[in-house]
């Protein structure tokens, strides 16, 4: 009885994070100029908008690469580090650990401004790179976090075996720790691509002239009232997240029983 | 071969195996790398000599416009590059020049008068020699003294577009004739108490607040008495937006019944049928948006830009997109036929009706207004 | 070189990137602000340069920054409250479902794909007076008028949920993966019933996710702007609310420095005592 319990309740836990979701690809297909119930008829037309607008088809691209290469170099130094505080004796752990947990603790606006006056102090101008660091900077206590809290519960044993056998630190590493590491480095990799594709305030001040994410394209548009186009633009990104997958199990699937028969 | 679709064959070669993780993200980084150096900035950085532009808007439709019917034809007249970028407000955007390096930010479209003098405040200008902007001679000379009020010796700024923030409101529930009657006090009234929306910015609700004590907004004498009308409107009011997508969905569902408006959105809605009326009350808010020069900026080739964007073709354009009037004489050019009826366009060139906002008294104010009110906001 | 020497200096190594970045992208950057504070607004144009406490006096003595911080912390705490008491269980549904758990996190993550705001506005659609819940009551007759749900304070405390929702399910889930199920199995077989099994074994071992995520939730919770300016009403705001305003409406850059600052260190206060008697190290000894 218990199972069916817990399972009634995380459906009901999705059903809510998808609220929002539905009512987005639902206006998708609206006809009505406002992105707003009632629905006045089925139209495609926000796609074909979408496809035609080069702004936001740009942005899109933008915000792909950069949640990407955040997610990539972020997780990486989140790895790293993690390591380093779980597995060796590191003198002052809280006191790194809570410097590295900081860029989450300060309001975006003070980060954005900081960095600003600081680069400007240095006489660096905005570039794509420097957008790049600060979305490294504050999705890196995302990775650290969840890595963390899996390193703490892989047991030293294992490593330490793989040791006394005659693995290399790094051999062992890649051998033992990494496969074991592999969900929270998938879940700290996709909160750095998703914390990253769906940032406003920080992206608003270091983004160089001519480069828009969604979200800051979206925001420029608010003020004409947002075109549906954007809903359109949401129902592809979760048909792309949400079908590519299920496609991809789904052949893997069919695969594997046509082989076992 | 553009990088999304790079990425996903990327993706999938990996996924099938055909590609190792480290040679994978060796593309990923290299992908990056080369679109970092490919960023327009980066290009502008090397060379200092006046290959671009940048010009700062709203994005969205009137980007659209400036581009067809401005940036193209000057690019293609001298050869210098537009780049194209987009703020959310004029306060996030004087935030950001604050913290840039002269020169990286050329022309913006900014609220009217109060921006002008608090960029004239912050030392931010250049002076503009009107004489390489021929299309000026179009241009309302009433808006144009707005501007020379701040800065008697020269400009800094062209206007480029006026509006008003005035009452909007649902006709299923409020007639014409109450409108008329109650004014900006229907903004206060108990009877629509949790119907009524208000624009968080601090200027309007002041604004407002001194019409709903019979005072005349740029020379308030009882204070106490407009931050009470202040707290009123707070108390009854569902919500304040803070953007233009947020006024029109109230409105169209019916959130809330009245609220200011601006002029263009109100069209906007009109447009589209919904039965929302628009109303300057006597003493209505006024306001004007210019494109502004910031200092550091290559000036002969932002005046020649500047004179593409006012030609009348492009200032219709943009017009017609986002709604609002364009700053050019309608006795001297001729608008078309849509111009003449949006909200708050006046054929007499002379913007006599329209009653804007002294600058020097609300820019002196600023600091004890804006901070107060954020206090008001909150119950203090 | 020493073996010892070495042993010492790897995790130097491994940390360098990191601390590299954030030190040079938030602390030294963080000293301006620190600067800043000292400084005074002038009405207008360029402010004073100097050493004044006007604007920590101010930050400090104010009953209203007091006030708002307090009820950001309220909100704060309610909303981690109810992340862990939703997420803890379908966390749990995730890590010991038979079927592919990659796509059952990604598609709690689905809602991140739509943007921000979009998301957060999309709740006006759902809740507002001609939203789907109103329409629906109305059309069956349960209520004749639409019922106020929004621009309250309970309405930006359902954005924040569902804005941190994911990140408290994310974090539970990977400490719970990371439980050997034997572990419960052996529970029960000695006796137990599932749930003491639970209580007694599987709750405990799952304690760091659950308080990283709690971290998580809380401290964004306590920096948003964003939700309370959706969905509020005009009262409603959080301590960042004041931070942007002071920084970007009031351009009083001294003040918004220090307010941001005081955010900064209660926030830094919170942590401390969550390393203290939750943290990693604490945990990772327990295990030891």
């Amino acid at each position: 009885m218990g199972w069916g319990l817990i399972r009634l309740y995380a459906i009901a836990v999705y059903g809510f994070m998808f609220l929002p979701v539905l009512v987005v690809v639902l206006l998708s297909f609206n006809a009505n100029q406002f992105g707003s119930f009632p629905m006045t008829g089925f139209s495609l037309r926000w796609f074909e908008a979408l496809w035609n607008n080069d702004a936001v088809m740009r942005a899109f691209r933008t915000s792909l690469i950069l949640g990407l290469m955040t997610a990539v170099i972020s997780t990486t130094l989140g790895i790293l580090a993690s390591l380093a505080l779980v597995r060796y004796r590191v003198p002052g752990r809280n006191l790194i650990t809570t410097a590295l947990i900081a860029p989450i603790l300060v309001p975006e606006v003070v980060l954005a401004v900081a960095l600003l006056l600081f680069l400007n102090w240095l006489g660096i101008g905005k570039s794509f790179v420097l957008l790049l660091a600060g979305h490294v900077v504050f999705t890196l206590p995302f990775v650290i976090l969840v890595v963390q809290a899996r390193l703490v519960s892989i047991r030293r044993d294992v490593e330490e075996a793989a040791l006394s056998l005659g693995a290399s630190p790094v051999q062992t590493f890649f051998a033992v720790t990494l496969p074991l590491l592999m969900p929270a480095v998938a879940a700290g990799a996709l909160f750095a691509f998703t914390i990253s594709f769906d940032d406003i305030t920080g992206t608003l001040f270091w983004k160089p002239g001519g480069v828009e994410t969604v979200p800051t394209q979206i925001f420029s548009m608010l003020r004409n009232s947002i075109s549906p186009e954007i809903n359109a633009l949401g129902t592809v990104m979760i048909v792309m997240t949400v079908g590519l997958p299920l496609l991809g199990a789904g052949i893997a699937r069919s695969l594997a029983t046509k082989r076992g028969k | 071969m553009d990088n999304s679709t790079r990425y996903d064959r990327l993706l999938e070669r990996y996924r099938n195996g055909d590609l190792n993780r480290r040679t994978f993200l060796g593309l990923i980084g290299a992908a990056g790398a080369a679109y970092g150096l490919q960023t327009p900035f980066a290009r502008q950085a090397r060379a200092q000599s006046v290959s671009q532009v940048r010009f700062d808007g709203w994005g969205g439709v009137v980007s659209e416009a400036f581009r067809q019917h401005a940036f193209d034809p000057y690019t293609a007249a001298t050869g210098i590059n537009v780049v194209d970028g987009t703020f959310s407000g004029g306060d996030e955007y004087l935030a950001q020049v604050r913290s840039s390096q002269e020169g990286e930010y050329n022309i913006a479209h900014l609220s009217g008068v109060f921006d002008y003098a608090r960029y004239v405040n912050f030392g931010l200008t250049v002076e503009l020699n009107t004489a390489n902007i021929p299309n000026m001679e179009l241009v309302m000379d009433a808006l144009t003294a707005a501007y020379r009020r701040v800065t008697p010796e020269y400009l800094s700024a062209v206007p480029y577009n006026y509006g008003t923030t005035g009452l909007a409101y649902n006709r299923k529930y409020i007639s014409d004739e109450e409108m008329k009657e109650k004014g900006a006090s229907i903004l206060i009234d108990e009877a629509y108490k949790g119907k009524i929306g208000g624009w968080s910015d601090w200027r309007t609700r002041i604004w407002y607040g001194a019409l709903q004590t019979g005072q005349d907004p740029n020379a308030i004498a009882d204070m106490e008495a407009v931050w009470d009308a202040i707290r009123s409107h707070r108390d009854l009011a569902l919500k304040y937006w803070g953007s233009g997508a947020e006024l029109m969905s109230l409105l169209a569902e019916e959130e809330i019944y009245v609220t200011e408006g601006w002029s263009g959105r109100i069209a906007a809605m009109q447009a589209e049928g919904h039965d929302i009326g628009y109303y300057d009350p006597p003493n209505g808010f006024g306001w004007q948006e210019c494109l502004f020069v910031i200092k550091g900026s290559p000036v002969e080739a932002c005046e020649e830009l500047l004179n593409f964007m006012l030609a009348p073709e492009t200032s219709i354009a943009v017009a017609e997109g986002q709604m609002y009037p364009p700053a050019l004489d309608g006795t001297k050019v001729d608008l078309g036929a849509t111009i003449p009826t949006l909200p708050a366009y006046d054929p007499t060139g002379t913007l006599d009706a329209l009653t804007f906002a002294d600058p020097a008294y609300w820019n002196g104010n600023e600091a004890e207004w804006s901070e107060t009110f954020s206090r008001v906001q909150r119950g203090f | 070189m020493s073996i010892e020497r070495r042993e010492a200096r790897q995790p130097w190594i491994l940390l360098s990137p990191a601390l590299g970045a954030v030190a040079l992208l938030l602390f030294v950057p963080l000293m301006f602000i620190v600067v800043y504070s000292f400084w005074l607004r002038s009405a207008t144009g360029a402010d004073t340069v100097g050493f004044h406490l006007d604007n920590w006096q101010k930050a400090l003595s104010d009953p209203f920054y007091r006030y708002i911080l307090l009820n950001t912390l309220k909100i704060a705490a309610i909303t981690t409250l109810l992340c862990a008491l939703l997420g803890y269980p379908a966390a749990y549904f995730i890590a010991r479902s038979k079927g592919n758990k990659m796509i059952l996190l990604l598609l709690l993550m689905l809602p991140f794909w739509i943007s921000y705001i979009i998301r957060t506005m999309s709740w006006i659609n759902i809740l507002g007076a001609s939203g789907a819940v109103n329409t629906a009551l109305m059309s069956l007759g349960v209520i004749s008028s639409p019922i106020q749900m929004l621009y309250n304070e309970a309405a930006v405390i359902l954005g924040l949920i569902h804005f941190l929702l994911p990140f408290m399910v994310l974090n539970v889930y990977v400490s719970l993966e990371g439980i050997d199920t034997n572990l419960e199995d052996a529970a029960t077989s000695l006796g137990a019933t599932r749930w003491q099994s639970f209580l007694q074994v599987t709750l405990p071992l799952s304690l760091p996710g659950l308080a990283a995520g709690g971290l998580l939730c809380f401290v964004l919770g306590a920096g948003t702007y964003i939700t309370p300016l959706v969905l509020g009403g005009p009262r409603d705001a959080m301590f960042a609310n004041l931070v942007f305003e002071a920084i970007i409406t009031q351009l009083n850059w001294p003040l918004g420095s220090a307010l941001s600052l005081l955010l900064l260190a209660v926030l830094g206060a919170l942590v401390a005592i969550y390393n203290r008697y939750l943290g990693m190290a604490q945990l990772a000894k327990g295990l030891g």
